[in-house]
């Protein structure tokens, strides 16, 4: 049986990178760095064969001609992020395998436990993927599975769904015939807005924040998933709803606390946050 | 209203710098065939942002809109584009 072995949820700031190359005097941004860093070498000591990776995208590779609200990607290369991404962001491309079998397996097997995945051959990851990819395996030596789930474009699934496509997904991850190692990666975010009228220059809700991670760090699952209602994440900021693939790591964690959190407050850009669920070590199961 | 189509035409313009380049050498042709009410093709013509975001425009879209056509100081209209939208709210965006 495959082998869950470490859970991390980061944030996909576009800007988060550039900020924490270029230094400066923000304590919060200095911590970001350290912070990352560490996840960096906690996915590294959890040894995973392969990465399983749930993140979003922003209206680059899923429109609303199509929308998808989980998907998979199997194709056999994964690449990005798209190129308006790297002219803006200055983001550098990141490009590995995926595990093709990894991804029919999930596939298949998320049929039988309740979540019809859609899936695609042809695809690009937006900065969504390859800001956290970067920051925790910027190796690129690892194969990757891409999980998109949609929180942008509504109406998204409600956050108790996302919560059960985790919970499937950690059935089905340790129900597959194979002893492959499986380190999970999640970004989202917490409150932001992009587009609205509050300025993406800081948090867009910092009660939202420290009450989400409050709640995270607590093990309190179900208090997140009743409370993250689709108005209340609008309510935060116009674009929070990336928070819902934190509610499925908190699925796919069984709803136990992390092994860590954290939750900085930069002084140019939204919150910056960590939870982690550092299995190898016996830590939350 | 046509929401959607709206939101198409800002995300053919934001994803490609040569699809941005003709629909600013000529907007009128670029949105000719497409599914738009007269106050939509005028608002998109026009880079009209806060009529787009009143009708429900994708927000991030429309961010993305107008840096993509924007011939000035983008650091500047980013600065300025949170308070001219603020006394519209949150118009649904649902499409």
């Amino acid at each position: 049986m495959a082998k869950l072995v470490e859970i991390i949820g980061i944030t996909h700031n576009p800007f988060l990178p550039g900020m924490i190359a270029a230094g400066g005097d923000d304590p919060a941004i200095a911590q970001a760095g350290k912070d990352y860093a560490r996840m960096r070498q906690k996915m590294a000591e959890a040894k995973p064969d392969v990465l399983v990776v749930v993140a979003s995208d922003h209206l680059n590779q899923w429109f609303m001609d199509n929308m998808p609200a989980f998907s998979i990607g199997k194709a056999a290369r994964a690449q990005g992020p798209v190129a308006h991404e790297i002219h803006t962001f200055r983001l550098q491309p990141y490009a590995t395998d995926v595990d093709v079998d990894l991804a029919k397996g999930l596939l298949k097997e998320g049929f039988r436990e309740g979540v019809d995945f859609a899936y695609s051959d042809e695809f690009t990851i937006d900065h969504a993927f390859t800001v956290p990819l970067s920051f925790v395996r910027p190796e690129m030596d690892l194969p990757i599975v891409p999980i998109w789930t949609n929180v942008i474009a509504p109406p998204v699934p409600p956050a108790e769904r996302f919560f059960a496509v985790g919970k499937a997904l950690r059935r089905v991850i340790e129900g597959l015939p194979t002893d492959k190692r499986v380190g999970v990666l999640s970004s989202g975010h917490l409150a932001v807005e992009v587009g609205g009228p509050k300025r993406p220059t800081y948090s867009s809700d910092v009660e939202f924040d420290r009450r989400m991670m409050d709640l995270i760090a607590a093990g309190e699952a179900e208090t997140v998933v009743r409370e993250a209602t689709w108005e209340r994440l609008l309510q935060a900021g116009n674009v929070a709803a990336g928070f819902l693939n934190y509610v499925l790591l908190l699925g796919l964690a069984d709803g136990r606390a992390p092994s860590e959190t954290n939750l900085l407050f930069p002084q140019k850009t939204a919150a910056v946050n960590l939870m982690a669920w550092h299995l190898h070590e016996g830590g939350a199961r | 209203m046509s929401r959607y189509q709206v939101d198409k035409t800002m995300r053919q313009v934001v994803l490609d710098q040569q699809v941005a380049a003709a629909f600013r050498a000529g907007p009128d042709a670029f949105l000719d065939g497409r599914d738009l009410t007269d106050e939509e093709r005028a608002a998109l013509i026009q880079l009209d942002h806060r009529t787009l975001y009143r009708l429900g425009a994708h927000p991030f879209l429309l961010l993305g809109f107008m840096m993509a056509t924007s011939t000035g100081d983008r650091a500047e209209l980013a600065a300025g584009y949170s308070g001219s939208v603020a006394a519209l709210g949150y118009p649904d965006f649902e499409t």
